[in-house]
């Protein structure tokens, strides 16, 4: 019982990120028939693959302080590129090439983030346009579409009950991704210049390689994501996948990052992305139009932001009652010794100006 | 006696190209005069690109980007980065706009519901921003909110208002020769640049850029700021929509999203002529005027592009390019100049 107690005070984001996730689950399951039920689950695991790696791309910025506004046209781009090129070069080939080019450009915006020392939201804002066109380019401003289908049949192949070749994908790699940000030094480092930059480069830490890493996994995921939606659906647009921003950021919020850097994980990652999943998939079962969903996001993120600048306000406030007691504490402290010290010196020195 | 006057002509521009190359660094010159020569190129091959109407067409062009980059400079220059909700704000007001003219209450009430609703939206938005919530994730979470409502208000429908309307004067009446809404931007800009520059807000808005800690040492709290430049930004994006929809006699939340203009996505295209104008998105430094101008090159290449028979894909990739061109310049050229956040 005292380590349930202890767990839920040393991280109440991931308890409320598991209640949240429960309670819009248990809404659905109860308020829908067909909800709780393998077929939902299956697909529920279907969105979580493409979601997923947003969610978990985007947790890793925040968590290095940083945001990636591009991740969008960056999946947005692989996608194009790994429709195009399946059919001519094969899927494996233009898989490699899609996602190598993804992760290259996450490394070169790392690079001019940290070089440039600028804000992310900065750079990644021209890069959205920038790759937009890339893509439009790429797909010479058409839907591209794939003539054969054998790649969207594989990766729809249910295995194991309720994945799929894409899901396990993702689950593994959620599963490294963590490790890597628990247990090396390079992931500890990610947390260290988002959660307090300025100290963690008077210590030594050089800002381009968390930064690099950073932006190479973003890019990486989203362009494995891109890959995904593209290859499933066997269509790509190059001005599509706009929703991603704000679904990958939602989940990432409700899985307990923190805007100011520095906390959150990959677990809180995860159960933010299958919250937003339970809810687009539950919408999608009360025949809700596309629109609304968007709204019910907007609304949820709104009330995870109050929620986190509520919070901050109240420990400020904390804080500062703490230092202004233990200031008084410190004064009267002083002033009765003075006092005592004046009483036994018999009023010999002169007494002190207050 | 003239090969001496030549090479020292030539000794002083090498010397003067000497300067700028320690000044700024070689990386910038180079960039900009790259870019200088591509752009003169340009100018001089594209057909019937320099004429009078070309230019008033290029302005035109630029002035509903203008007007919404203008609103959304005083957010950046406040130190707030920018609204990500630009386009959406602009959703729900050129439904309501047009919910209330097909309602025939007429241009003013219309006119003024949906400012009062920009009111509200910008308000809200800078409350939570002058809180102490990240703006970039706010404004993300109020544009899912604010596009949701646009589309459940009009059921995703394309509102549209009869021909003959109290609104027509603004959409495609024009004065001496110039369509109204470019002397609209033009008023606009006039009035943000002066706002800025003489007034006690102006340069409380530059304060709270600058420095946001001595803003608040001197009393200047970013919580009012944020709410008023917030309504600022929101009201701009409601005039564009007032704007649009008068042009057009109808209204859709999609027509700010990928049908508007050459480059997709508005907000976007927004931020992209706040930065390629050289504001800081940090704060502190720049001048609408600097986005009014940005709006306009960004039309002036466009135009460009346009007349020698591009299409959209190149073009939206030479605004990203030009953005990224911009931010990775300012940058270098600011290096070491300020203290770094």
């Amino acid at each position: 019982m005292s380590r349930i107690k202890d767990w839920l005070a040393e991280s109440h984001d991931l308890a409320f990120a598991i209640l949240l996730a429960m309670i819009v689950y248990g809404y659905f399951a109860v308020t829908n028939e067909f909800f709780a039920t393998h077929r939902t689950t299956f697909a529920i695991m279907e969105r979580f693959a493409v979601l997923g790696l947003v969610g978990l791309a985007l947790t890793l910025c925040i968590i290095a302080g940083e945001i990636d506004l591009s991740i969008g046209s960056n999946a947005a781009l692989s996608a194009v590129i790994v429709v195009r090129f399946t059919d001519s070069l094969g899927a494996e080939t233009a898989l490699l090439i899609a996602v190598g080019v993804a992760t290259l450009i996450g490394v070169i915006q790392g690079y001019f983030i940290a070089y440039l020392r600028i804000r992310a939201i900065v750079l990644t804002v021209g890069t959205l346009m920038l790759l937009r066109g890339v893509a439009l380019f790429v797909a010479q401003e058409k839907t591209v579409m794939l003539t054969d289908f054998t790649i969207p049949d594989f990766i729809a192949t249910k295995v194991l009950g309720y994945f799929s070749p894409a899901s396990l994908l993702v689950v593994a790699m959620f599963v490294v991704v963590g490790l890597f940000m628990t247990f090396t030094r390079y992931g500890r480092e990610i947390y260290a210049i988002g959660g307090a930059r300025k100290e963690a480069l008077a210590a030594g830490i050089n800002l381009q390689r968390p930064m690099i890493i950073v932006f190479a996994i973003s890019g990486f995921c989203a362009g494995l994501g891109g890959c995904i939606i593209g290859l499933r659906s066997g269509t790509a647009q190059a001005l599509g996948l706009q929703y991603l921003l704000l679904a990958g950021t939602v989940a990432a919020f409700i899985g307990g990052v923190s805007i100011l850097g520095g906390r959150g994980g990959v677990v809180g990652a995860a159960i933010g992305t299958l919250t937003v999943n339970f809810l687009n998939t539950g919408l999608v079962f009360n025949v809700t139009p596309a629109f609304m969903v968007q709204l019910y996001l907007g609304v949820l993120l709104m009330i995870v932001i109050m929620f986190q600048t509520g919070s901050r306000m109240f420990d400020d406030h904390q804080r500062r009652r703490q230092i202004l007691s233990d200031v008084d504490g410190r004064r009267d402290q002083l002033l009765r010794r003075r006092a005592a010290a004046l009483h036994s010196g018999q009023g010999g020195g002169g007494p002190g100006a207050g | 006696m003239t090969g001496r006057t030549i090479s020292g002509v030539h000794n002083r521009a090498l010397a003067l190209i000497d300067r700028w190359v320690q000044k700024y660094s070689a990386l910038v010159v180079v960039l900009v005069a790259a870019f200088l020569v591509v752009f003169i190129y340009g100018m001089v091959t594209a057909p019937n690109f320099l004429t009078v109407f070309n230019f008033k067409t290029i302005i035109r062009d630029a002035a509903l980007v203008g007007i919404m980059a203008i609103g959304l400079t005083f957010v950046t220059l406040s130190g707030n980065f920018f609204l990500l909700s630009m386009k959406e704000t602009a959703a729900l007001c050129i439904i309501a706009f047009a919910t209330s003219m097909s309602l025939g209450y007429g241009f003013p009430i219309s006119f003024l519901f949906t400012m009062a609703i920009a009111l509200l939206a910008g308000a809200m938005q800078g409350l939570l921003i002058g809180l102490g919530g990240n703006p970039i994730v706010v404004t993300l979470g109020a544009a899912g909110l604010f596009f949701g409502l646009g589309s459940w208000w009009s059921d995703n429908l394309v509102l549209s208002f009869r021909r003959p309307h109290g609104a027509e004067w603004l959409g495609t009446g024009s004065l001496f020769g110039l369509p109204n809404i470019t002397i609209a931007f033009i008023l606009i800009a006039i009035a943000a640049e002066m706002t800025l520059r003489y007034t006690t807000f102006g340069r409380q808005v530059y304060l709270i850029g600058a420095n946001r800690a001595a803003g608040k040492a001197t009393g200047h709290e970013n919580l009012s700021m944020a709410i008023k430049v917030c309504i600022i930004a929101s009201v701009c994006s409601a005039f564009v929509a007032v704007a649009f929809s008068a042009q057009v006699s109808s209204a859709h939340v999609n027509y700010f999203s990928s049908e508007f203009g050459s480059s997709g996505d508005m907000t976007i295209m927004v931020i992209a002529t706040v930065m390629v104008g050289g504001n800081s998105i940090m704060g502190g430094f720049g001048s609408t005027l600097r986005s009014s101008l940005g709006a306009i090159f960004i039309s002036t290449v466009d135009n460009m592009m346009v007349l020698h028979g591009f299409n959209s894909g190149p073009r939206v990739l030479a605004v990203g390019l030009m953005i990224v061109f911009s931010i990775i310049v300012f940058a270098l050229l600011r290096r070491g100049s300020r203290a770094l956040e």
